[in-house]
């Protein structure tokens, strides 16, 4: 998380507490429901290939998922999946 | 909150815990609820993780959250990625749940619902969470390093070359009995083999979407396969009505291993991609929604268990596995209590995301927490069944008899009374042609979560959907545990071979990939097509095997943590690995010496090869057996005395550093002071 959104995150939370309790309630469903969704993508690889498009400064496309596939295919073959 | 109210809510927690826990343990001769294990559970969980993992980070480990991880130290945006406590507890779960929890606890819940209940429970607070911690903070300290390489490092080369056999072992013999679990869940049932048989396509079909239509979706992509795999569900039931298209999808058990072990090999060797990753990604979607779902349905519909707290099983005559409870309930629960295969996780990739070192607690222990409650709700799926259909399902023909009536006296002769017309209606609602002798645990899962949905959602009209659901969840994520498992038994053989040869440690040349494939598929398909003969079912020798395999695996991973902790000055702390080494030592080696020398045939290997040897003129399948008992002892065997080895290894190292003849040090990666925990305050 870059700083920016820590710092905004930090005075979120500040602001909360002021807040009627039901908006407070929906913000932290919201925030379950974003780090959920982070979790889902993460396990998914879709964060993977995220990084690998940021890293590589290239668009979306049909190659840049093919070219992710092989870079992953050594990592992801040698992971073991657990009994 | 005031540490008065605080001290309240924990007392509170602390008491409806052992209210649970008397409720389980002292209840005799009437039914009880589900939600009693279910609360024991998480009241253990709940004080387990505030209190003793919280002694461990603090006292033991000393976490440090200024001290700069690999994960950011190391970033590379690729497999070093400073990453969210919860995304990195989701990623971990996903990849320490298998099949094993399911399975274990079906099995053996033939002692009653208290021996795994209790050993669930406190194997995975005492023991397991805590090796999953210490394991995954110790490859933090180490630069994201495995567990065979701390153990070259901290105890010595032995222990390193110990590791890796231990984890080629445990790979063989765990692919063995999850083949088997999978031969044994489809045979004649072309419901089942129709649904698996349609994955295929289905996969495929969501690689072409994927590389094609939707670039990098793969929620959307799984969600689609997920959505055809119901469908591909729904449309069994006419598969296995229709007599000719039946026939196409009814396979018996050695024509299933065959193709499963062509499966595994063309898997491991050739470039299947486009038919392994959607798949890969279609089962952990399967995966998650099944427990979830699950969860939901124990704590919605709070099943009453049917089994007993205790059955007479606990002597060792159990039909499902022979043994008695200790050791063999400790070695039949693996993974909800303490597995050694999670060693291998917990230092290789979660070590390496991980932001804050203070966040190995929650990903290490907490992780486990939640697959041992995965185990727990596999318990209550087995108990909810009534004892005789249980023992129906899971005894082998050759311990209850080949008909049905012979199967029905027995079990009924045993006190758990069950009929063939009682069987025979069951096995119509789930839409199979029989449930005598389905042993390997998988069906009886699957009956027990049919049972427990349709008592509410859709009522007994969908009870096959669910049953064919559970069974396409377990196989589906089994083949996916197989195929994966073979690749990285091809690599780690690859590597060996690659110090004797360097053309066969070249992992892109064919020759080296066709030939490490193939030995690899032999090793775990020799298994494999014994337990398929077997007329015990298979699973009563190559579970065990398993166990102890896993255990050993565990055994080296605390023996790792022992050495480590005393070389970091905290003797005084080892207790909190070593006790659970003594434990595990005790249980492995117990059950390995009853394996390979108990009297009874239906334990010990070499007591089975005799009585056969013991028959006039043995031939033909008596010779195999034979062969197969002995190769089951040398196994074995080999096992305890690898324990053995490392034990008296890592023993040495110790009393060398506490006795002050060696310097207490550890090999850890520089203090480096993390960025990220200052910017964060």
């Amino acid at each position: 998380m870059r700083p920016a959104q820590r710092s905004s995150r930090r005075t979120g939370s500040m602001i909360s507490s002021a807040r009627v309790p039901g908006s407070a309630i929906a913000e932290r469903l919201m925030r379950a429901g974003t780090l959920l969704r982070a979790a889902l993508r993460e396990i998914f690889e879709e964060s993977a290939y995220a990084r690998f498009l940021a890293r590589h400064r290239i668009p979306n496309s049909q190659e840049a998922y093919a070219e992710f596939l092989r870079e992953c295919e050594s990592l992801k073959a040698r992971r073991a999946r657990c009994c | 909150m005031s540490r008065l109210v605080r001290i309240f809510a924990w007392l509170v927690v602390a008491v409806a815990g052992a209210l649970a826990l008397a409720t389980i343990a002292l209840h005799r001769g009437e039914q009880i609820n589900a939600m009693w294990l279910v609360i024991a559970a998480v009241c253990c969980y709940a004080l387990g993780y505030r209190f003793y993992s919280g002694f461990i980070a603090a006292k033991v480990l000393a976490l440090d959250r200024r001290r700069a991880t690999p994960a950011e130290r190391l970033d590379n945006g690729r497999d070093f990625v400073p990453t969210n406590k919860w995304v990195v507890f989701g990623h971990h779960f996903a990849a320490i749940a298998g099949p094993g929890p399911l399975v274990g606890p079906v099995l053996a819940a033939q002692f009653g619902y208290l021996p795994g209940t209790l050993w669930i429970l406190a194997g995975a607070v005492l023991g397991g969470c805590v090796q999953d911690f210490v394991i995954l903070f110790f490859s933090v300290r180490r630069d994201g390093k495995s567990l065979t390489e701390m153990a070259r490092e901290e105890i010595g080369r032995l222990g390193g070359l110990i590791a890796y056999i231990a984890i080629i072992s445990i790979i063989v013999i765990l692919l063995a009995v999850a083949a088997l679990i999978v031969v044994n869940a489809l045979k004649a049932s072309p419901w089942g083999a129709f649904t698996i048989a349609m994955t295929i396509p289905i996969a495929l079909l969501m690689g072409l979407y994927l590389r094609r239509l939707r670039p990098g979706k793969v929620m959307e992509t799984s969600l689609l396969g997920f959505v055809l795999v119901i469908l591909a569900i729904w449309g069994g039931q006419w598969v296995s009505q229709n007599a000719s298209l039946a026939s196409w999808f009814t396979f018996s058990a050695p024509a299933l291993a065959v193709v499963i072990i062509i499966y595994g090999f063309a898997a491991s060797a050739m470039p299947v991609w486009l038919l392994l990753a959607p798949r890969d990604y279609l089962s952990t979607f399967v995966k998650l929604g099944t427990i979830g779902l699950l969860a939901v349905g124990i704590v919605g519909l709070r099943p009453t268990l049917h089994m007993p707290p205790l059955t007479r099983f606990v002597d060792g005559s159990g039909p499902v596995f022979a043994g008695s409870v200790f050791p063999f309930a400790f070695i039949t629960i693996a993974c909800g209590a303490i597995s050694g295969f999670h060693s291998l996780i917990s230092s290789g990739t979660s070590p390496k995301l991980i932001r804050h070192e203070t966040e190995t607690r929650m990903v290490g222990y907490g992780a486990m927490l939640a697959e041992s409650m995965v185990a727990i709700m596999a318990t209550i799926a087995a108990c909810v069944l009534q004892p005789g259909t249980y023992f129906a399902i899971n005894s082998p023909a050759g311990v209850v008899g080949q008909s049905p009536d012979a199967a029905v006296a027995s079990i009924s002769g045993w006190g758990f009374p069950v009929t063939a017309a009682g069987m025979h209606a069951l096995a119509q609602a789930v839409g199979e042609q029989t449930l005598f002798n389905r042993t390997g645990g998988a069906p009886a899962f699957a009956v027990g979560m049919a049972n427990i949905f349709s008592s509410s959602l859709g009522g007994q009209a969908v009870m096959a959907i669910w049953y064919h659901f559970a069974i396409m969840f377990e196989a589906l994520f089994i083949l996916t545990v197989l195929d994966a498992g073979t690749r990285v038994g091809r690599f780690m053989l690859q590597d060996a071979l690659g110090h004797l040869w360097k053309g066969l440690g070249r992992t892109s040349w064919y020759p080296s990939i066709l030939s490490t494939s193939a030995l690899i598929v032999a090793a775990w398909g020799t298994f494999l097509w014994q337990g398929v003969k077997d007329p015990l079912g298979g699973i009563n020798s190559l579970w065990p095997l398993f166990g102890i395999a896993n255990q050993l695996l565990a055994t080296v991973a605390l023996c790792v943590a022992t050495t480590i902790i005393i070389k970091m000055g905290k003797a005084r702390y080892a207790g909190i690995t070593l006790i659970p080494l003594v434990w595990l030592v005790a249980v492995t080696f117990t059950a390995s010496l009853h394996k390979i020398f108990d009297r009874n045939p239906r334990i010990g290997f070499l007591a089975h090869a005799q009585l056969l040897a013991g028959s006039p003129r043995p031939q033909g399948d008596a010779v195999r057996l034979i062969f197969n008992d002995r190769l089951d002892a040398a196994v074995t065997a080999t096992l305890i005395c690898l324990v053995a080895v490392i034990l008296v290894e890592s023993a040495v190292e110790w009393r060398r550093v506490v006795g002050g003849r060696k310097q207490a040090a550890v090999k850890e990666a520089p203090f480096v002071i993390s960025r990220l925990a200052e910017e964060e305050g």
